[in-house]
């Protein structure tokens, strides 16, 4: 299946530069305005031009539900190691008078396991919805 | 006879919508914001976050978020297990 010529090189040129900012959005979430929803979902589209320039989609569903599921696995784990070792539920796993290029670690590893969880399920969406359009 | 009780249905909506317009700009009412205030002044030392939405999701309300990450692997788990007719998958 092909699409338009004009779509398929704006989509060259665009793609690039929507998968940076989107690891850009994911990775800053802390600093700056965004977070993991938006970057894995920023990431999601940039996916959606991949499949228009191709036509076709080179991933196994199976292989992205079960990615997807040992994200969300790995996402209480991340979480329970601020148990251990603050003592708290649901916290930061470092305590409270660290510096902050410390404590933002753990920030950084949660915005980076829902980013990716984002972005694969709103993948594995696409492809669902594509497959179930071509069928 | 109808249409005057349309009319006057009608009419009485709109009283009621710039009635609730007028009472939402919220010029004089007195908010309760403890805890606005609350992040605003702390945010920043306890989760050492400096987005507030970041500080919020990923620190105060962070087993909210956690369940609404389930909630997205449910939609997509469920959509491929109606959409595809497939017996080995999940």
């Amino acid at each position: 299946m092909t699409y338009s010529r004009i779509l398929i090189t704006i989509s060259r040129i665009l793609l690039p530069f929507l998968l940076l900012f989107g690891i850009y959005i994911i990775v800053n979430g802390d600093t700056s305005v965004g977070g993991g929803f938006q970057g894995g979902v920023i990431l999601a589209t940039s996916y959606l031009m991949y499949f228009f320039i191709k036509g076709a989609h080179p991933f196994n569903i199976t292989k992205m539900l079960k990615i997807d599921k040992y994200l969300f696995i790995s996402l209480p784990l991340v979480i329970l190691i601020g148990f251990i070792t603050t003592g708290h539920f649901f916290t930061n796993m470092f305590p409270m008078d660290y510096p902050y290029y410390i404590r933002r670690i753990y920030l950084l590893i949660l915005n980076l396991i829902i980013g990716a969880k984002v972005a694969i399920g709103f993948v594995s969406l696409f492809i669902i919805f594509i497959e179930e359009g071509n069928s | 006879m109808n249409k005057l009780k349309k009319f006057a249905i009608a009419l009485l909506i709109i009283i009621i919508m710039v009635q609730i317009l007028g009472h939402i700009n919220g010029d004089n009412l007195t908010y309760n914001n403890l805890s606005q205030s609350y992040y605003i002044n702390k945010g920043l030392e306890e989760t050492s976050s400096f987005n507030l939405v970041t500080a919020i999701y990923l620190d105060y309300r962070l087993f909210d978020s956690f369940f609404e990450a389930s909630i997205l692997l449910v939609v997509v788990t469920g959509i491929a297990f109606m959409a595809i007719k497939d017996e080995d998958l999940l």
